[in-house]
């Protein structure tokens, strides 16, 4: 009954907030010549033309790494030597990924990989949506001294951490070779706690006392009004921590010893021969097959970050 | 039960229980088998459970294949012994130094390391090295077929603590087709001076722009400070003495510095390179020095026929050994130590050595290895590698201000990349580099009047 109501609200806030993204998108690309900018000025060509070369620069400087990448994968050796360089593969061949997937056992590295990735962001996500719920929602004493010790966590860099969690895990709790030992140390960061609480901060005050008109505790609150209407800003920061996860290195190469329990990114350095000459072929090889399912994930999940950023520029 | 013991298993608990509350329960549930499985087999069969040496290297690819089938080899041999030898791979020789040093302090290390030639010192200095020589007697191990330069670098103080096993050295590589081309002799320079009067034959410049070089000087990340040893001791100078008395500023380890300096900026046949090998590969450089653990991935890789010479000399003939060697932790079982000790006789005795040279490159450590009927078959094949093999007996151990100084390769080397590079004077450079050893020293020396008194 009431609850629906809350329900109802809160599905027309986030489609509204949808459509105009869509609908402003739909200006910006169809009346891009004649639109006025953010600040009331005419945009100028000359504008314009900046605004094309910076983004050829960015898309060059991300873009050609990539490419040199994936063209290298299906080059031979003396073609990824030779100069001048070639752009195009002109002997394409698939025989680097064959070298690359026999001389590392990639299939293991992908199940651990994905296992530590799925427990590891899966923790860090619910860690994060769920803290950020308590900064954002509940009122006890200290809440904002709490929060800036959290943040002061933030600032603290990984690598110094590393010995202490190292110790902790492997020799205190033994824990190295496990899953457990991989995952563990990552499982709750602050920065997902500090991205999500602003982001519930700028969420509409009225749905959350109309939810708690009709009486929603807390968990509904939170599963029910503040996971859909945060949906954007959690897949966007959920994406990052996979990303992360996928291509951590430093930590899983500490914790773990044994062929068994590598990840992917450990196999990939593992094409790289010591003393003596790297084949960069298989390197590149693996390392494309590295990131495949990663870049799949995120064209996937492309769609719901776009959605973001437009209910982002809704609001503002 | 004392009391230590109780806080300790308590603390241990308490963090399980604090992570168990976390949620990792299910985690922990979902642990996939292979421990898993091995634990229950040994526990189902605890009479026949196998003693297992856990062996840490750093080799992948085509190196890390040859080291498998050493230790499948063995293995089988063992298998009668209820003896295995797990073979775990870890990354680069710095990684694998790195894990070992956190896994003593974790109670986790593994009985048998490969440490590299800078590395084993800081195990030794640590004292979490087994002195070998009571292993080598009671198993038999034919010290003195070592080749003397190689095993002598793992002996300190009476005592053996590292035995060789994937050394290389430098060498001299030169491009066959591009000698032929500038008219000159099918063999390396004799001297410096030789090569610098060939050197304007092999160039081709466009403009200024040097071309092709007729050499090419790694930077301090490929380990310029490993080949340029050999060039200041023949110039008569050294990095430093044995004690760790620096010798950078002696006027002969200056002017081997001066020569560096004088083929790029003075003579103009020579470039500082990113990546010599490559260089090399592409017909951008005639002659290069490199270590002979590259001779695999150039035969392979090579569109042209290379050919490979002793180092070229000054007033002497100079060059060091390199690469990596297996040593002992002392946080390995009484019981696994002499099958420890088996196991690196094993990987190093002559046949074994033919083998592991063959397929990776490395020098056989083994002097009858060098002469067996295997190895000769295998020269006249591949004679290049016999240069190498040849050029063995007059190498030398390195000297410690490189090995045995923390860092003391990076501090030498980016002091030869402002030589080579950005034209310094090596007087000037080599006093800096001379003052940092010298502090850098100071802390090794104390801890080794120390561990030797």
């Amino acid at each position: 009954m009431k609850m629906e109501d809350t329900a109802k609200m809160t599905q027309q806030y986030s489609q509204s907030s949808w459509q105009n993204g869509a609908v402003r998108r739909k200006d910006g690309a169809s009346a891009a010549n004649t639109q006025v900018s953010w600040v009331g000025h005419r945009r100028s060509r000359v504008s314009d033309g900046l605004g094309y070369a910076g983004m050829a620069v960015v898309l060059l400087m991300i873009g050609l790494p990539v490419y040199w990448m994936t063209t290298g994968a299906f080059k031979f050796d003396s073609e990824i030597y030779q100069l001048p360089p070639t752009w195009w593969p002109q002997q394409p061949t698939l025989q680097n990924f064959a070298d690359a997937w026999t001389s590392v056992p990639f299939g293991n590295f992908y199940i651990n990989t994905i296992v530590t990735t799925f427990f590891g962001s899966g923790f860090e996500i619910f860690f994060g949506v769920t803290s950020a719920y308590a900064f954002v929602f509940l009122r006890f004493p200290k809440r904002d001294w709490i929060f800036l010790i959290l943040i002061a966590a933030l600032m603290i860099p990984n690598q110094v951490t590393v010995l202490p969690n190292y110790l902790t895990v492997a020799r205190e709790l033994g824990w190295s070779n496990t899953y457990q030992g991989i995952v563990l140390p990552g499982a709750s960061v602050a920065y997902g706690t500090f991205l999500l609480r602003q982001y519930y901060m700028s969420l509409p005050r009225e749905v959350f006392d109309a939810a708690k008109v009709d009486g929603a505790d807390h968990l509904r609150t939170l599963w029910s009004v503040v996971i859909p209407l945060a949906k954007p800003a959690i897949i966007s920061f959920g994406l990052l921590s996979v990303v992360s996860k996928w291509n951590d290195y430093l930590w899983p190469l500490i914790i773990t010893n044994r062929e068994e329990w590598y990840v992917l990114p450990i196999g990939i350095r593992w094409l790289m021969v010591q003393e003596g000459y790297i084949s960069w072929g298989p390197v590149m090889a693996g390392t494309v097959l590295v990131v495949l399912p990663v870049l799949i994930i995120f064209l996937y999940a492309q769609k719901y970050i776009v959605e973001g950023i437009a209910a982002g520029a809704v609001k503002g | 039960m004392s009391r230590n013991e109780h806080r300790s298993i308590s603390r241990r608990g308490l963090l399980k229980a604090m992570s168990a509350g976390a949620g990792m329960v299910a985690l922990a549930a979902c642990a996939p088998a292979p421990a898993v499985t091995t634990e229950s087999e040994s526990a189902a069969a605890p009479a026949a459970e196998p003693l297992t040496v856990l062996l840490w290297s750093s080799y992948s690819g085509k190196n890390g294949e040859a080291e498998q089938a050493l230790v499948d080899k063995f293995n089988e041999e063992m298998a009668g012994m209820d003896l295995q030898v797990d073979y775990q791979v870890q990354g680069n020789y710095e990684e694998t130094a790195q894990k070992v040093t956190a896994a003593l302090q974790a109670q986790d290390a593994p009985d048998v390391a490969l440490l590299s030639d800078v590395w084993w010192f800081k195990f030794y200095l640590n004292q979490t090295l087994v002195p070998l020589n009571d292993l080598i007697e009671s198993q038999n191990v034919e010290v003195d077929d070592y080749h003397a330069p190689l095993i002598e670098e793992g002996y300190r103080q009476g005592v053996y603590w590292w035995i060789p096993f994937a050394r290389s050295t430098p060498l001299f590589y030169y491009n066959r087709e591009m000698f032929d081309a500038a008219g000159l002799p099918d063999r390396g320079p004799a001297t410096w001076e030789e090569f610098g009067e060939w050197a304007p034959d092999l160039v081709s410049r466009n403009g200024d722009e040097l071309e092709v070089a007729a050499f090419v000087h790694p930077d301090s990340a490929s380990y310029i400070a490993w080949l340029f040893q050999g060039v200041a001791w023949q110039y008569g100078g050294a990095y430093s003495d044995p004690d760790f008395t620096m010798r950078m500023t002696e006027e002969e380890t200056v002017a081997a510095g001066r020569f560096y300096h004088d083929t790029v900026h003075a003579y103009g046949w020579a470039r500082p390179s990113k990546s010599i090998g490559e260089d090399f590969l592409n017909g951008f450089s005639a002659a290069m020095m490199a270590s002979t653990g590259s001779m695999g991935g150039l035969r392979a890789n090579a569109e042209f026929e290379f050919g490979t010479a002793f180092l070229p000399e000054h007033d002497f003939f100079g060059c060091c050994t390199g690469g990596a060697g297996l040593g002992i932790l002392n946080t390995t079982d009484a019981d696994i130590l002499p099958y420890a000790m088996d196991y690196i006789a094993y990987v190093s005795n002559p046949e074994n050595t033919v083998f592991w040279s063959k397929s990776t490159g490395y020098m056989p450590v083994r002097k009858s290895a060098a002469t067996s009927d295997e190895m000769t078959s295998y020269y006249e094949e591949f004679p290049q590698f016999k240069t190498a093999v040849d050029q063995l007996e007059l190498t030398r151990p390195q000297d410690s201000a490189r090995v045995w100084v923390p860092n003391g390769d990076q501090i030498i080397g980016k002091g030869l990349e402002r030589v080579t590079v950005l034209g310094e004077d090596a007087a000037a450079v080599f006093a800096d580099v001379n003052e940092t050893l010298v502090n850098e020293a100071a802390p090794v020396l104390e801890t080794l009047t120390v561990v030797e008194s």
